[in-house]
């Protein structure tokens, strides 16, 4: 039973609220239903914080606006759903090679193109994950309730600005749009975390990209600090000069993969509720999750032995925790709301001999019945 | 051509241009500009684009520079500038180096920086073609312009971006040949113009342009028209204006929090469909069940939809209640379902809700409505002629509620009083003689 004084949030909106708690200091948004409540509380609430929240003429500029804010200091986020993702591609992948923190908060409506703006799907998942030429990871992260809307955006801050990179919060329109009862006291969050910035010693220069190891993170100076620095799009050395295919250039494009490796094992969060001797593992994200904690429910009380498993932190692909949740058990389940499988075919893989069998819908959310009939 | 000292260039920097290419003047005259101004290096972020242009980046040692996507250019700045004059000190100066094909590409760019009046400088080389990809033609190609690509000589008129950057309340815009004297000048005083600030300087591509076109220093003279203007009067630089009107605003406070001081008996999950016409306050009704839920410890989740215009045509709420955490938030089986319009029963037939009703399924109906296939029990009220059309989804809920007691009454009233004030009393008058009517018509035997 729920205490206390409650209040009624939307996904989206907490969203928002997880933004200000992580102590970010610009916005830049363009409507797109679903998407458009994490912008509209935004520009309620950004400028009373001393914060910018900007209106951009389309998707590509609402990005590039934060990255440029980014690059003089600021942490920064912008929210779409497709048809505006395909937009920021560009410059997500802009981000990514300049390492310049950026959060973006994909709420995923029905596709291919203009799709449903307000039908729910969970079909971009490979879309906004494997948008790089080079297929490089984008750290993502799913929020399956308005509670975890709040928690995940402060993670999802705490990780752009640590390893300074482009991180997704992927949310769907039931997440994004449904309001709920909200008390705040039960509320968790990561603390706020700022890159680390550059101060010479000795007087060295400051190197833009500068690391020893590959997994290190370059020190941050701003674009108007007293250190120089050289900021490109293009292959580059540490220093940010163009080059082609020269050695420290190569080790530049490996350093971008190798520093996100490195924090795998520190991003992974698979939630699991266990169960003795379970036999049947499922796995889901977003709005499927509440829906397989329903099953889940329905199945245990009707004697089943049912572990689920939440993933939250869907890439890097939590491949130790997954394979852990999977022990013991013969069957697992995978929920979401895509056609063809889109995590399980990220996934499969780590489960060699077991059954795998995807539970999937198109246009009409996942019900419980269909998750149950799996469960053998 | 060899840079000279410069406090801002890198010391005997080769440039990396052809033969010829008005790009080294461009150079020059941006590095005399800067040492005119005197600026302070760690003051200046060169954000280059995409095009030969673009690489002058790698001879500038001291200032920052930012060399990004095609056309974006513009954009980044507008960021960069953004966060520096508002988040700041407001001391960084951007300047925007383009060529004409990153401009068209990044229009949408340079104008919205325009509009905004934000403080960019926007430095556009306009060589009236792609060079670095093969001398395509592009929209700042003169008439008959012939390039790989127009081979018969161009056909469309050229894009003026001057008169479009004006037309959207430019005040810094400026015309020059690269080779112009006093193109330094020119620069000095666009960067320092506090706002945006647009300069086109006309070059001669020497690989592409001069080889096939009768093309040279005094036709690109005769396309200076924005040359010798006085400033007009200062718009407000947007940093600035944000600032003073929209940055540390208070917000308002609207305390929505909802004290739990009431107690629901319901055990269990009631699932309730709202469907009536956009503006008749049917998302208002069941945002108002939720809220007077809440306060008697449920847990409540609410959907809605509507048509895209959002304005007209059928609007809808899903409400759950329950005692329990909501998990799974979809209506497969309705408990009950009100529709107090034609354009609300248009959409619950259309989506399929009024075919999954089962048999304890009520469905509460404006008894004017043709007849309708339903699996549910139907029960017809004269909800609108009772109620009027706007209080018609809240008052149905409401009085079916007095007779379930799924909410507290108190909760109910004291949602009421909270929202309508003193039109309260009319929810209160729906509802008497709602109820009645509904009681005598509710089946023996169908669970509330």
């Amino acid at each position: 039973m729920i205490q206390n004084r409650m209040v009624i949030r939307t996904g989206n909106q907490m969203i928002a609220e997880g933004a200000l708690q992580a102590g970010c200091q610009f916005f830049a948004g363009y409507p797109i239903t679903p998407a458009s409540g994490i912008y509209k509380a935004m520009i309620e609430q950004l400028p009373s914080k001393n914060g910018v929240a900007i209106s951009a003429p389309d998707e590509i500029s609402a990005l590039a606006y934060c990255v440029g804010a980014s690059a003089r200091g600021a942490k920064t986020m912008t929210a779409t759903s497709g048809p505006g993702w395909a937009l920021m591609i560009e410059t997500v992948q802009y981000a990514l090679m300049t390492e310049l923190p950026v959060v973006i908060a994909m709420v995923q409506r029905l596709g291919p193109s203009t799709g449903g703006a307000t039908q729910n799907a969970q079909g971009d998942i490979l879309f906004t994950e494997f948008c790089t030429s080079g297929g490089y990871t984008i750290p993502m992260f799913a929020p399956s309730t308005p509670q975890e809307c709040f928690e995940v955006t402060t993670i999802a801050f705490k990780w752009a600005e640590l390893l300074r990179t482009p991180v997704v919060i992927l949310s769907d329109k039931e997440v994004g749009m449904m309001a709920e009862d909200v008390n705040y006291a039960l509320l968790n969050s990561a603390p706020p975390w700022y890159r680390k910035e550059f101060s010479s010693k000795n007087g060295e220069p400051h190197i833009t990209y500068n690391f020893k190891n590959g997994g290190d993170i370059p020190f941050f100076a701003p674009v108007g600090g007293k250190d120089k620095v050289t900021m490109t799009g293009s292959a580059h050395n540490k220093q940010g000069a163009l080059q082609k295919n020269s050695p420290e250039t190569l080790e530049v494009l490996r350093h971008l993969q190798q520093k996100i490796d490195v924090h795998k094992e520190e991003m992974a969060i698979v939630r699991l509720d266990e169960q003795e001797k379970a036999d049947t593992l499922i796995i889901s994200f977003g709005i499927t999750h509440r829906t397989a904690r329903e099953a889940v429910k329905r199945a245990r009380s009707s004697g089943k032995r049912v572990r689920l498993a939440n993933v939250i932190s869907l890439f890097p692909i939590p491949s130790k925790q997954l394979i852990e949740a999977a022990s013991n058990v013969k069957r697992i389940i995978v929920a979401e709301e895509n056609m063809t499988g889109q995590y399980r075919s990220v996934i499969r893989h780590l489960f060699d001999g077991k059954e795998i069998i995807g539970v999937n819908a198109v246009g009409t959310m996942i019900s419980p019945e269909m998750i149950l009939s799996e469960i053998l | 051509m060899v840079g000279t000292e410069s406090k801002y260039l890198k010391e005997n920097a080769s440039f990396p241009f052809c033969k010829g290419c008005g790009h080294h003047h461009y150079v020059n005259y941006l590095d005399e500009a800067l040492t005119k101004l005197n600026l302070d290096p760690e003051h200046v972020c060169i954000v280059s684009d995409i095009g030969c242009i673009g690489i002058l980046d790698s001879l500038f040692s001291t200032p920052h520079t930012f060399h990004t996507t095609h056309g974006r250019s513009t954009a980044f700045a507008t960021g960069i500038e953004l966060a520096d004059g508002i988040l700041n000190d407001s001391k960084l100066k951007s300047i925007v180096v383009i060529g004409d094909g990153g401009s068209t590409i990044g229009l949408l760019h340079i104008v919205n920086a325009a509009m905004m009046n934000i403080d960019v400088t926007v430095l556009v080389a306009n060589n009236f073609l792609y060079g670095m990809t093969g001398g395509q033609h592009s929209h700042f190609s003169p008439l008959d312009f012939v390039t790989p690509t127009t081979p018969a000589g161009n056909i469309v008129p050229p894009l003026d971006i001057c008169s479009i950057v004006k037309s959207c309340g430019a005040q810094f815009v400026k015309q020059a040949v690269v080779t112009d004297k006093n193109l330094s000048s020119i620069v000095a005083e666009a960067i320092r113009y506090p706002g945006f600030a647009l300069v086109e300087i006309f070059e001669l591509c020497t690989e592409w342009a001069t080889p096939f076109n009768k093309i040279d220093g005094k036709m690109l003279s005769s396309k200076v028209q924005f040359a010798e203007e006085d400033l007009p009067a200062l718009r407000k630089e947007f940093s600035e204006l944000y600032k003073e009107k929209i940055l540390s605003v208070p917000l308002k406070k609207s305390d929505d929090g909802i004290e739990q001081k009431y107690s629901s008996p319901l055990r269990g999950t009631k699932r309730i469909v709202f469907a009536g016409t956009a503006g008749e306050k049917v998302q208002l009704a069941s945002y108002l069940t939720m809220r007077a839920a809440i306060g008697s410890k449920l847990h409540a989740t609410q959907k809605n939809d509507n048509p895209v215009t959002q304005g007209s045509g059928f609007s809808l709420s899903e409400v759950c209640l329950s005692s329990e955490e909501i998990l799974y938030t979809g209506i497969d089986v309705p408990d009950v379902v009100i529709i107090a319009s034609a354009d609300g029963l248009k959409e619950v037939r259309a989506n399929g809700i009024l075919q999954r009703c089962r048999k304890n399924s009520l469905v509460l109906a404006e008894q004017t409505l043709p007849e309708f296939e339903c699996g549910g029990t139907v029960l017809r009220l004269a909800l609108r002629s009772l109620c009027t059309g706007s209080r018609a989804s809240l008052s149905a809920f409401a009085a079916f509620n007095e007779i379930t007691g799924w909410i507290p009454r108190e909760a109910m009233n004291e949602t009421f009083e909270q929202k309508f004030k003193e039109k309260s009393a009319l929810y209160e008058k729906d509802i008497a003689s709602l109820k009645p009517a509904l009681a005598a018509l509710l089946p023996k035997g169908v669970p509330v």
